[in-house]
């Protein structure tokens, strides 16, 4: 399908046309933007760097329940992990193509029904990072672009008064078909500017890492004393990882309120004290050393080894929100140096 | 205020649920005499027997707040006369914080408080247990933190 | 006219002098952090690494935190813990975090060395992101007067103090350290005061409008702990929020769950918060968690005319209690 031309003015309408479906976009309340679904197209904050929550959340919500219980009945009572045809409006690339990332290993050794599910009725239309990206943003260094279509179903991008408009998978053509009386064709000089664009976003990346060798060389450095000084400052919380597109490890409980309850499955993080912790008493990662290690060999090593890509997308919110400035990079570059 | 708490302070027919930590020497032996003595009194009220109010971890309060208690009394014995010597004053310091932060969040002053009823106040405890869920039933049922459970 | 206080190369004299002694075994101070202007703690534990501390307005973070949160794996056999002193560097609302430790007796006063900061005031990282996104840096932050000066990939830019300045500096009660081995500057005198105007709005409001407010906060909370672990308070071997028996709050992730949360972390630092505004700066979800702090230190000192963490002698104020507290609402 050719690039098509959405007039910003018409954006309102476009939005509301996709009320049809669960439409979640960037909303900002003080000064957090999330994904929301939203009622009203105004709700819609598109002028923005990244959201402090990635929309993993959307298809990998915090807390979910799997099934119900109750006393006295054997037979369980399964929830439908469906929430609707949804589309995620103006998500940026790099955490598009976390979820395609994630995709690989809910599809696996087992075939995760609640996030494939979801995944499936989800459409990504995503927002491509045509002003200069954050300092920190480095989706170059690591299979990423700014302009990426990986994991997307449509890409727009913002010209000043207009988006261009590329559909890149059939699920973006049920979109585009949907929004079709608001989209006219794009000029030859439309599809110039955002190329322009695409190059200069890429040229305004600053922050690099060779990622060559690594999954290798990270298992040699198991012991290397730049373990410990590069955790020294963590203090164990979890903004890292939950606040990481990639991050995917979760845990399950049990709720119960007299004599009913349920089974959730809910975000856990690595970087937690108990994440690990045996019923015995023993970790075997027993101190924030070992948790921090384990952060970036999963990302840069396990991850690759099994599925092929870094489980990474640069989208350097752990770099941005870390409490005591602990920098993936900085580790990174001590692990090429080391 | 959601519907359905309008709709039980309108129409009045709304019963609290009033979940009581008493102490085991004053305020407990209290609420027995009311009993033995055959005094009236609401029958809105849990009791939960602790050996001390100052044994009443001020977690206890939220967690009943969550559970679905829509009002939560803690009670002791007189100042000065605890039977541990000073477990009601440190008590008393603890649920002062709490109550004044709860209503802080927004949680009405109403549906926290503490009285002092020793064991032989059977009639003090009916006064107190009146009070307490005429103020619960004022501000209806909890639906700031309540567990909203199971919710799919 | 406040100017940049601390002298680096006598910082660096000191810290060289105390990291030398046998019984020191590591200095806790600040270093250059990666990106914008932050700056980030660092852990000396020799000579050769003094060279890197440094201390700047952009010195946030609170390094009492250190000496609570160390992890005690076990041991392998015949080795044993190195018990030496840690010295740290301190501004003054951080000095009280050490002193209300020392309340609580986490550890003794001849276990840490402490180097004080008087401060006349640090930034506020997510302002000073906001105001230079494009600061690669890392950068440079200096004060001077009513200006900081931020220098940055060869740009200078002076913005005037009040638009940068960390809100918990314009509430400082205590800008020396109260505690300290060694001050490195001379004393700063109190230059601002806790008016409490914007708590005792909040409590001025309806119950309903005051949990609509901070039901859309706590909304938004996903529990990553960051305020608690930042917290040179938090420091429990096993806190409360771990255990799973019995289970206090759960893990999910809900409204119920979430202000449960936050009710039991602000009761747990009840008479105990030192003001250093921690919680809230680390807070990626943007909850005004001071808010709650403060107004706990609001009650405290009016109820109980208690300020922690500002002498060593003092008892936890919910350890102790006066025949005269106050009981109104008490039937």
């Amino acid at each position: 399908m050719a690039e098509k031309i959405l007039i910003k003015e018409r954006l309102g309408d476009a939005l509301g046309e996709l009320s049809k479906f669960r439409l979640l976009a960037p909303t900002k309340s003080d000064e957090v933007v999330l994904f929301k679904q939203i009622d009203d197209p105004a709700e819609a904050y598109l002028d923005y760097l990244n959201s402090t929550v990635p929309p993993k959340r959307v298809v990998f919500p915090q807390t979910e329940t799997l099934f119900k219980f109750r006393a006295g009945e054997p037979d369980l009572e399964e929830k439908d992990p469906s929430e609707g045809e949804t589309v995620i409006w103006g998500l940026r690339p790099c955490d598009a193509r976390a979820m395609a990332i994630v995709e690989k290993l809910f599809n696996w050794d087992y075939e995760d029904p609640y996030y494939l599910k979801r995944r499936e009725e989800t459409t990504l239309v995503g927002l491509a990072c045509s002003s200069i990206p954050s300092v920190n943003c480095f989706c170059t260094s690591v299979g990423g672009h700014p302009f990426g279509t990986e994991g997307l179903d449509v890409l727009l991008t913002d010209l000043g008064d207009k988006y261009l408009v590329e559909v890149v998978s059939d699920k973006g053509a049920k979109v585009a078909e949907a929004l079709s009386g608001l989209l006219a064709d794009a000029a030859g000089a439309d599809k110039e500017a955002a190329a322009k664009l695409s190059t200069e976003a890429e040229k305004g990346i600053s922050r690099t890492i060779g990622t060559e060798g690594l999954q290798e060389k990270l298992l040699n450095l198991w012991e290397n004393p730049l373990w410990k000084k590069v955790s020294a400052a963590c203090l164990g919380c979890g903004v890292c990882t939950y606040l990481c597109p990639t991050c995917h490890c979760f845990d399950i409980q049990d709720e119960v309120e007299e004599d009913e309850g349920r089974r959730a499955r809910m975000w856990d993080s690595c970087m937690f004290c108990e994440y690990t912790l045996h019923g015995s008493g023993h970790n075997p990662r027993p101190t924030r050393r070992e948790r921090t290690r384990n952060r970036i060999n999963h990302k840069y090593s396990y991850f690759p080894s099994k599925f092929g890509d870094i489980a990474c997308v640069g989208c350097a919110r752990c770099i941005n929100l870390c409490p005591v400035n602990i920098d993936i990079l900085d580790i990174l570059q001590q692990v090429v140096e080391a | 205020m959601t519907e359905d708490k309008a709709k039980a302070t309108v129409t009045t027919d709304f019963e609290p649920n009033i979940v009581a930590f008493l102490c085991n020497w004053c305020s407990y032996a209290g609420a027995d005499l009311a009993g033995t003595s055959r005094i009236q009194y609401p029958a809105n009220v849990k009791v939960i027997r602790v050996m001390c109010s100052g044994r009443v971890n001020p977690l206890f309060v939220m967690n009943a707040l969550q559970q679905g208690a829509d009002g939560v009394l803690v009670s002791g014995c007189h100042p000065g006369d605890c039977h541990y010597m000073h477990g009601n004053y440190y008590a008393r310091r603890r649920f002062t914080l709490m109550r004044d932060f709860l209503e802080y969040l927004g949680v009405e002053p109403e549906r926290f408080r503490a009285s002092w009823v020793s064991a032989s106040e059977g009639s003090k405890w009916k006064e107190v247990i009146e009070e307490v869920v005429e103020g619960v039933k004022s501000v209806g049922p909890m639906d700031q933190f309540k567990r909203r459970q199971l919710n799919w | 006219m406040v100017e940049q206080l601390i002298d680096t190369d006598k910082l660096k004299k000191i810290a060289e002098e105390v990291i030398s002694r046998e019984d020191v075994r590591l200095l806790i101070g600040y270093r250059k952090g990666t990106f914008g202007f932050r700056m980030r703690p660092a852990f000396v534990e020799e000579v050769s690494e003094v060279g890197e501390l440094e201390f700047t307005p952009a010195c946030v973070n609170n390094l009492a935190t250190y000496l609570t949160n160390y992890e005690r794996p076990p041991l392998p056999r015949g080795t044993t813990n190195d018990t030496r002193k840690v010295a740290v560097m301190v501004k003054g609302c951080d000095s009280r975090a050490l002193l209300q430790q020392m309340v609580e007796l986490a550890y003794k006063r001849d276990d840490v060395i402490i180097l004080g900061i008087p401060c006349n005031g640090v930034i506020d990282p997510a302002k000073v992101d906001k105001r230079f996104p494009e600061a690669k840096g890392p950068g440079d932050v200096k004060r001077e007067g009513d200006n900081f000066t931020f220098s940055a990939d060869g740009k200078t830019e002076t913005v005037p103090a009040a638009e940068v300045i960390a809100d918990k500096c314009t509430r400082c009660r205590y800008p020396t350290p109260l505690v300290y081995d060694e001050l490195l500057a001379p004393e700063v005198e109190r230059f601002a005061d806790d008016t409490y105007e914007d708590i005792a709005g909040l409590e001025k409001r309806g119950s309903d409008e005051k949990w609509a407010y901070w039901e859309e906060k706590f909304s938004r909370c996903v529990r990553c702990y960051g305020c608690r672990n930042v917290c040179p308070m938090c420091y429990c071997d096993e806190c409360v929020l771990d255990r799973l028996s019995p289970q206090w709050m759960r893990r999910s992730v809900d409204i119920s769950e979430n202000t449960a949360y936050h009710i039991s972390r602000a009761y747990h630092l009840a008479g105990r918060c030192i003001q250093c505004g921690e919680c809230q700066r680390v807070c990626p979800m943007d909850i005004p968690i001071m808010e709650m702090n403060r107004k706990f230190y609001k009650d405290v000192a009016e109820f109980y005319e208690y300020e922690p963490g500002t002498d060593a002698e003092e008892k936890p104020l919910l350890s102790i209690f006066s025949v005269d507290d106050k009981e109104d609402f008490i039937l």
